[in-house]
C-alpha cells in the first residue's frame, strides 16, 4: 500500500487542488454567491488558493524524499519523485490563470 | 510426476465443461478473454458498416441516401458501439485473456466476476443491437446531451435505450477494472516486484483505476436522465431548477478520461511489442510508468476543454486549456521513449511493426490537432465541425485501432498456436492506412471551411463536394482493408501449421507456456527477479512444466494459486478459485431482466429481478470461504501458507475498496451536482428547503455510532448491532421523505431523493451482508475464516455511515442556513 500511495498521491493531490480552485471560481463567480458576500475579495482568495496548493506540493516533494517515508524500493521511490515535481510543475503550470486572468468574465 | 501426467492432472482440474454447455458456464480468463475479443470484433464489424452508411450518405450534396431520421440512428449508433461496445470491451478481451499470463498467475482474481461482466456485456450490447433493427436507436448524438436527449427533443424510446443500455454495458466495465487492479496488485509471480511488472500490467492497472473512477459520473448522468424521463424528476430541466449543462459536466467527467482509457491499453501493447520487434529491451521503464500515472490522472483535469463554447469565464477556460496542453508532456515522453526503443535496437518490419509505424505517424497528427484544439480561440471556430471528427478519429483509430492490430498479429500465434502466415495482412495494411488518411486527413479540410458535424446533407457550392467523394471513397477503402484483416486472422486461425512457442523472441511470461494456452496457463508458478524473466532463462518454460515452480503438485485437485504482496512480490496466502458455474450467466441474466422492466415501463419486473439478482449473489458468496482453517499447506518450494480464507485482506477485501472507490465517485458525483445546481443554475433556491428537524438527525447519529462500534467487536452481539444501527438510519429517511413535498416539483427535491435512495440502497446492502457475516457464524463457520468476510462487510457499512452524515449535511444544511 506503500508504494501505490508513493505513486498515486502526488497527481491526486494535483486533481483535488485544481478541481477545488476551479469550483472555488465557480461559487465566487455565481450570482448566488455575489449576493450573500459581495464584498469578498475573489481575485484574493483563488491567489490564496493557488499559493497553498503549490505549497502543500511542496510539502508532498519534501517527504516523499525525506527517510521518515522509507521506500525499499528504489524504482518506485524514483517514480514516485518524477511524479511529484511533475505533480509541482503541473499545480504552477494550470493554476498560472488564477494570478493573470479577469476571473469573472 | 512427469510433466505430461501434470498436464492432464491440470487440465482436469481446470478445464471448462465440454461442448456448447462450455460456453455459458465458464469462467476461466482464456476462454472469457477470446469471447471478449470475438464480441468486441462483431461490435466493430457493425460499428464500421455504419460508419460506411455516413460515408455514403455524404459522399455528394443533398444526398437521399437516407433520411435525417435514419442518419441521427445511424450517427449515434457509430459512435456509442464504437466507443461502449468495441474500445472499452475489445481492452478488456485483451487483459482478461493476457493479464495473468504476463504476470506468471493461473486466472483473474475473481473468475465469477469476469464471467458475470462478459454476460452483462453481451446482453446489454444485444438490447442495443435490437433496438438498432427495430428503428428505434438512439439519435442524440453519442453524448446525449439535453434537451435533445430529453423527453422534449426524444420523446420515443430510443434515447432510453442508450441510457440503459449503456449502464448495464458499463457493469462490465466496472466488473473487468475491478478484475484487473486486484489481479495485477495481488496476483503476481512470486518475486515479481510492482517494479518489475510487465509494462502492460502497469497500463492496464492504470486504466482499471481510471475506469473505476470515470465510468459513475457517467452512470449517474444516465440514471438521472432516465428517472427524469421516466419519472419526471427535473435534473435537467431549466424551468424546475435543473439545468442542461450538468450533463454535459457528468458526461465529459467521464468522456474525456474515456479517451485515455482507450489509449492507455493501446499504449501499453505498443510498449510491450515495440522492444521485441527491435529486438531490445524498453528505453525508459519507469518514465513511461510515470507517464502513464500522469496521463491517467491529468486527463481528469481536462473536461471542461469539451464544453468551451458553453459561455465558462475566461479564468475556467483559461484553467481547461492550460491543464490541456500540459496533457502532451507525458504523451511525447513515451513517443520519444519508444523512438529511443527503436533508435537503440535493430527493428525489424514484421507486420505487428508495420501497424506500430502507422500508430506512430496517425497518433503524433492528431496529438498536435489535439494541441490545437486545446487553444480556446481556436476551439471557438472548430468546435462541432468536421475538424473535431477528424482530430479524434486520427487519435482514436492511430491511437487504439491501429495498435489493437498489431497486438492482435503479434499474439495470434499465441491465441492459436500456429505459425505466422501473413500474407494477406500485408495488402490490408497497405489498404487501411491509406484509406484512413484519405478520408479523415481530407475532413479536417472540411471542417475548416466550416462543415459541422452530424448534418445529414450539405448544399453543393460550399467547397465540400471533393473533399467529401474523397473522404467517402477512402472510406471503403479503408473498410475493404479492414475486411481483409479479418479474413486474413481467420485463415491463420484455420490453416496456419503448428508453430514455436516464443516465435518473437519476448522475453515476458506470457511466453512460457505452451500455445494455444492450457486453461491452467503454468504447470508450476515462476519465480520471478526480473522484468524479462525469459531473457534471463530461456529453459524456465521447461522447468515450470516439470512442476519445479510453486504449486506444481495437483494433488489437492483444486484450482489454486498464490496472493503476493503488492510491493514486493513476496508470497501470502493460497486462493483457491471457484469451478465452473453457470451462475454467472443466469445472474447477468436476471440483472438484464431489472433493465428491461426499466425499459419498456413493466415495473412490476424491477424488483422480481432485484430479488433474483440479491437470490444469486448471497448464493455466489455463500458458497466461498471454509468453515474451518487448514493451517499451513505446502506450496512447494519448501514454502508452506494458509488459504486466503484464513486471511484478514482476502481478494474480497481488496475487491471491495476498489470497487468502494467506483462507489465513493458516484457519490462524489452526485455532491457535484448538487453543489453545481445550487450555485449556478438559474432557477434556484426552490419553493422551500426541507427543515427535517432533530429526529432523522438523532437517528443518522445513533445509528451511525451503533454501526461502526458494532462491527467492531467482532461476536454475534456486535453484528446484530451493526444491523440495528443500519435500520435506525434507514428509519431516519421517513420523516424526511413525509416532509418533501415530492421529487418531480424541484431540482432541488429530486436530489433529496436520489440522496435518500442510494443511502437506503447502501443500508441494504449493508445489512445483507452483515447477515450473511451473522449467519456464518451460526452455521458454524469458525472466526478464523469468518475475519475476512467480517472486514468487508464492515468496509461497506463504515462507507455507509459516511454516506448517511454526508446526506444528513447536504440535505439539512440550505435550510438551517437559511
Amino acid at each position: 500500500m506503500n508504494a501505490i500511495l508513493r505513486l498515486s498521491l502526488p497527481l491526486t493531490l494535483w486533481l483535488a487542488a485544481f478541481s477545488a480552485i476551479y469550483g472555488l471560481h465557480g461559487l465566487l463567480c455565481s450570482s448566488r454567491w455575489a449576493a450573500v458576500a459581495p464584498e469578498l475579495p475573489g481575485r484574493v482568495l483563488l491567489v490564496g488558493a493557488t499559493i497553498a496548493a503549490l505549497a502543500l506540493q511542496a510539502l508532498l516533494l519534501a517527504f516523499l524524499r525525506s527517510p521518515r517515508w522509507p521506500q525499499p524500493d528504489a524504482a518506485i521511490r524514483r517514480v514516485s519523485m518524477v511524479l511529484a515535481v511533475a505533480a509541482l510543475v503541473g499545480t504552477a503550470w494550470t493554476l498560472i490563470p488564477a494570478l493573470a486572468m479577469s476571473h469573472c468574465l | 510426476m512427469n510433466a505430461l501426467r501434470r498436464h492432464r492432472a491440470l487440465s482436469r482440474i481446470w478445464a471448462s465443461d465440454p461442448g456448447w454447455k462450455g460456453w455459458f458456464t465458464t469462467v476461466n480468463h482464456t476462454d472469457l478473454g477470446r469471447m471478449f475479443l470475438a464480441v468486441a470484433t462483431f461490435f466493430f464489424v457493425v460499428g464500421g458498416i455504419l460508419a460506411m452508411l455516413i460515408r455514403a450518405q455524404l459522399a455528394s450534396p443533398r444526398s437521399a441516401f437516407l433520411g435525417p431520421d435514419h442518419y441521427n440512428q445511424i450517427f449515434t449508433m457509430h459512435g456509442t458501439i464504437m466507443m461502449f461496445l468495441f474500445a472499452i470491451p475489445f481492452f478488456e478481451g485483451l487483459a482478461v485473456y493476457l493479464l495473468p499470463k504476463m504476470l506468471g498467475t493461473r486466472d483473474l482474481a475473481f473468475p465469477r466476476l469476469t464471467a458475470y461482466g462478459f454476460w452483462c456485456y453481451v446482453f446489454g450490447g444485444s438490447m442495443m443491437i435490437f433496438a438498432l433493427l427495430a428503428g428505434v436507436a438512439p439519435d442524440s448524438g453519442w453524448f446525449m446531451y439535453p434537451p435533445l436527449s430529453s423527453t422534449i427533443g426524444a420523446p420515443g424510446i430510443n434515447s432510453d435505450f442508450w441510457l440503459i443500455g449503456i449502464t448495464f454495458v458499463e457493469i462490465s466495465a466496472i466488473a473487468a477494472a475491478v478484475e484487473i487492479t486486484v489481479t495485477a496488485l495481488r496476483y503476481r509471480a512470486p518475486g515479481m516486484k510492482l517494479s518489475q511488472m510487465p509494462i502492460f500490467a502497469w497500463y492496464a492497472l492504470v486504466t482499471a483505476v481510471m475506469i473505476l473512477a470515470g465510468f459513475p459520473p457517467l452512470i449517474l448522468g444516465s440514471i438521472l436522465l432516465e428517472l427524469e424521463r421516466a419519472f419526471g424528476l427535473p435534473f435537467f430541466q431549466v424551468a424546475q431548477g435543473g439545468d442542461a449543462l450538468l450533463w454535459q459536466h457528468l458526461f465529459w467527467l467521464f468522456g474525456h478520461p474515456e479517451v485515455y482509457i482507450i489509449f492507455l491499453p493501446a499504449a501499453g501493447a505498443i510498449s510491450t511489442i515495440l522492444p521485441v520487434m527491435a529486438r531490445t529491451t524498453l528505453m525508459g521503464y519507469g518514465w513511461i510508468v510515470a507517464a502513464a500515472v500522469s496521463l491517467g490522472v491529468l486527463s481528469f483535469g481536462l473536461w471542461v476543454h469539451h464544453m468551451f463554447t458553453t459561455g465558462i469565464p475566461h479564468m475556467g477556460l483559461a484553467f481547461f486549456s492550460a491543464a490541456s496542453t500540459l496533457v502532451a508532456v507525458p504523451t511525447a515522453v513515451q513517443i520519444f521513449a519508444w523512438i529511443g526503443t527503436l533508435w537503440k535496437g535493430r527493428p525489424s518490419l514484421h507486420l505487428p511493426m508495420l501497424w506500430l509505424l502507422a500508430f506512430f505517424a496517425t497518433f503524433v497528427i492528431g496529438g498536435l490537432t489535439g494541441v490545437m484544439v486545446a487553444i480556446v480561440p481556436f476551439d471557438w471556430q472548430a468546435h462541432d465541425t468536421y475538424f473535431i471528427v477528424a482530430h479524434l478519429h486520427y487519435v482514436l483509430v492511430g491511437g487504439f485501432v491501429f495498435p489493437m492490430i498489431a497486438a492482435l498479429y503479434y499474439w495470434m500465434p499465441h491465441f492459436t498456436g500456429r505459425r505466422t502466415y501473413f500474407k494477406l495482412g500485408h495488402a490490408a495494411f497497405w489498404l487501411v492506412v491509406p484509406g484512413f488518411h484519405g478520408t479523415f486527413l481530407a475532413l479536417h479540410w472540411a471542417g475548416l471551411l466550416g462543415m459541422r458535424r452530424r448534418i445529414d446533407s450539405y448544399e453543393s457550392g460550399q467547397g465540400w463536394e471533393v473533399i467529401n467523394i474523397i473522404a467517402s471513397i477512402s472510406g471503403f477503402v479503408m473498410a475493404i482493408g479492414f475486411a481483409l484483416v479479418l479474413i486474413d486472422v481467420v485463415v491463420n486461425a484455420v490453416v496456419a501449421v503448428r508453430g514455436s512457442r516464443d516465435p518473437w523472441g519476448a522475453g515476458t511470461l506470457d511466453w512460457a507456456m505452451p500455445t494455444p494456452a492450457a486453461p491452467y496457463n503454468f504447470a508450476s508458478l515462476a519465480h520471478v527477479t526480473s522484468r524479462d524473466p525469459l531473457y534471463d532463462d530461456p529453459e524456465l518454460p521447461v522447468r515450470l512444466a516439470r512442476g519445479e515452480g510453486y504449486l506444481g503438485d495437483p494433488g489437492r485437485g483444486r484450482r489454486e494459486t498464490l496472493a503476493v504482496e503488492i510491493a514486493t512480490g513476496v508470497p501470502r496466502y493460497i486462493v483457491v478459485f471457484p469451478g465452473n458455474t453457470a451462475l454467472p450467466v443466469l445472474m447477468s441474466a436476471i440483472t438484464g431482466l431489472f433493465f428491461l422492466g426499466m425499459l419498456i415501463k413493466a415495473y412490476w419486473l424491477v424488483p422480481i429481478s432485484a430479488l433474483g439478482v440479491t437470490s444469486c449473489a448471497l448464493l455466489w458468496v455463500w458458497g466461498l470461504g471454509r468453515p474451518a482453517p487448514e493451517g499451513a499447506l505446502p506450496v512447494g518450494r519448501g514454502l508452506s501458507l494458509h488459504t486466503a480464507a484464513e486471511a484478514a485482506d482476502p481478494p474480497g477485501w481488496w475487491g471491495s475498496v476498489f470497487l468502494l472507490l467506483a462507489n465513493g465517485t458516484f457519490f462524489g458525483s452526485l455532491l457535484f451536482g448538487y453543489a453545481f445546481l445550487f450555485s449556478i443554475a438559474p432557477n434556484w433556491p426552490p419553493p422551500a428547503y426541507l427543515e427535517p428537524g432533530a429526529l432523522p438527525l438523532a437517528l443518522v447519529l445513533a445509528g451511525a455510532g451503533l454501526a461502526f462500534l458494532g462491527s467492531r467487536l467482532g461476536a454475534l452481539m456486535g453484528h446484530g448491532t451493526v444491523l440495528l444501527g443500519l435500520l435506525l438510519i434507514a428509519g431516519a429517511a421517513l420523516p424526511v421523505l413525509s416532509e418533501s413535498p415530492g421529487p418531480t416539483l424541484h431540482a432541488y427535491d429530486a436530489t433529496v431523493w436520489v440522496f435518500i435512495g442510494y443511502g437506503l440502497l447502501h443500508c441494504l446492502v449493508g445489512m445483507l451482508m452483515w447477515s450473511v457475516v451473522m449467519l456464518r457464524r451460526l452455521s458454524g463457520h469458525s472466526a478464523d475464516t469468518t475475519l475476512g468476510a467480517m472486514r468487508i462487510a464492515r468496509l461497506w457499512s463504515d462507507y455507509t455511515l459516511l454516506v448517511a452524515l454526508l446526506t444528513a449535511a447536504a440535505i439539512g444544511l440550505p435550510g438551517v442556513l437559511t
